[in-house]
């Protein structure tokens, strides 16, 4: 019954005693209570993707620092779509999709992946993303306890920012997060170089690491050092 | 005629709860709720009082615009069944109104003046939470029959679910836009560090400090400063060295 799995997702998180809605927390035990071999949070708002709020190993951050970059895959699909997107076969899906996206998860080893969608009401905050090294479908029982997942990851969120001062996003939240703000100070950089704005900046901070096989984040941090010019 | 009252019931109870699915107002679904209330149970009038943040009982709707009737919902904030059944969380009746007197004395006073004999108010509850209340009138004196009680607590436990939906996704839906204005303003910020930065051949941090004293010094906000460096109206001092470096 829904509230007997509620209650046990609810006293998994209080169990350690301490904040229960420390973003670490909720991706750590999203990845116990679903049996999945990683989750991670993906924030987003006005269509795309802005950020992650946690993951919970270096495989679920590489597939949202993908998306983020890409602006596509499951994650992607299921915010954009507000649906929970399947795919429990990435290497031979029956609808091919993600064509940058696929290549590079499969590298990193992950056989099939699952997007939740983050919502209350008709809020809509990003995706809960899941994982597994090996293709296969999740069971009712998966599918049911990431659902509740995602809705109290939501809540948890929806009330840090609740509490937040005026203007500004949760502490908690900007502490954990990482709203990949060095593509930003990039972008500021390139849009001077180029003679451009700031949203052509990104889309051209995108083309090149797409063309160079590279997450965004990583063609912004060398643009911020100075290692990497678009003049 | 018990086979068409159900099916009024029936309809009702599917209208209202197409409500839940759809994009509603709040006060045309109370508002509904209290014609059913009079189409079904056949009393004379019916109306809802919710309790907002101020906790103080308002009118929110009503099967009937008379004075008469908005007046007597108004005196309930103070006295009457409505804050009776709101306080206690139980139902409450009283058929027979005695002028002046009883539990209600301003309240019956007028009751009966505009030709009510008994009242009988549900409160709009959902376990531990009440959130206002149903009221009933009737120009009859009988007490209300144990199924028309179960109709108007079916009726009523809908609108209070409506109403605590509506309430939890309005409130999550001002969150959520909370965060992606605070979001949006912070994203602004770093974007006019990276020009500030390039401009001024200067780091983050130092292209951060030039924006925060600019804004301070000309009593303008952060995020304008910022905002008008990506648009490129920034006045160009805030990269220019305001002093050579010392030799």
């Amino acid at each position: 019954m829904s509230a007997d799995r509620l209650n046990r997702i609810t006293a998994r998180l209080e169990s350690e005693g301490g904040e229960v809605g420390k973003p670490a927390r909720l991706c750590r035990v999203a990845k116990e209570i679903i049996r999945v071999d990683g989750a991670g949070v993906m924030l987003m708002s006005g269509a795309v993707p802005q950020g992650s709020l946690c993951s919970s190993n270096n495989v679920s951050n590489l597939l949202e620092e993908l998306q983020y970059t890409l602006g596509e895959g499951p994650c992607v699909d299921a915010y954009q779509q507000d649906r929970v997107v399947l795919e429990p076969d990435l290497a031979n899906p029956v609808t091919p999709r993600w064509f940058a996206f696929t290549p590079r998860a499969l590298e990193a080893g992950v056989g099939s992946v699952f997007g939740f969608p983050l919502r209350s009401g008709t809020a809509r905050l990003g995706a809960l993303n899941l994982y597994m090294d090996r293709p296969g479908s999740l069971s009712d029982d998966q599918h049911a306890d990431a659902t509740l997942m995602a809705d109290v990851i939501t809540d948890q969120v929806l009330n840090g920012q609740a509490d937040a001062v005026q203007g500004m996003a949760a502490g908690d939240l900007e502490l954990s997060s990482n709203f990949q703000f060095v593509v930003h100070n990039a972008a500021g950089m390139v849009s001077v170089q180029l003679g451009v704005s700031v949203t052509d900046a990104l889309i051209r901070l995108r083309a090149r690491a797409f063309s160079d096989n590279r997450l965004v984040r990583e063609v912004a941090e060398d643009v911020v050092a100075r290692r990497l010019s678009f003049l | 005629m018990e086979k068409s009252r159900d099916h009024a019931i029936v309809r009702s109870l599917v209208e209202m709860a197409d409500n839940l699915v759809d994009n509603f107002d709040v006060v045309d679904l109370l508002t509904g709720l209290t014609d059913r209330c009079v189409r079904v149970l056949g009393v004379s009038a019916a109306g809802v009082m919710l309790a907002q943040e101020s906790a103080e009982l308002r009118l929110v709707a009503s099967s009937s615009e008379t004075m008469q009737v908005v007046e007597l919902f108004e005196l309930q904030a103070d006295e009457g069944p409505c804050l009776e059944a709101f306080r206690t969380g139980e139902r409450v009746s009283h058929e027979n109104l005695r002028s002046g007197s009883g539990r209600w004395p301003r309240f019956s006073v007028i009751a009966l003046e505009a030709g009510f004999k008994s009242v009988f108010a549900l409160p709009l509850r959902l376990r531990e939470r009440t959130i206002g209340a149903l009221n009933l009138f009737s120009i009859e004196e009988d007490p209300m029959d144990e199924r028309d009680v179960m109709v108007a607590r079916g009726f009523a436990d809908l609108a209070t679910i409506s109403v605590l939906q509506h309430g939890a996704a309005a409130e999550a839906q001002r969150v959520s836009e909370q965060l992606t204005h605070a979001l949006t303003s912070r994203i602004v910020i770093e974007q006019a560090k990276g020009v500030v930065s390039e401009r001024a051949r200067i780091d983050m941090t130092q292209a951060f400090d030039r924006l925060r004293s600019f804004a301070r010094s000309h009593h303008l906000r952060l995020t304008d400063v910022a905002q008008s460096a990506i648009d490129g109206t920034l006045d160009p001092s805030v990269w220019v060295p305001t002093s050579p470096a010392p030799d």
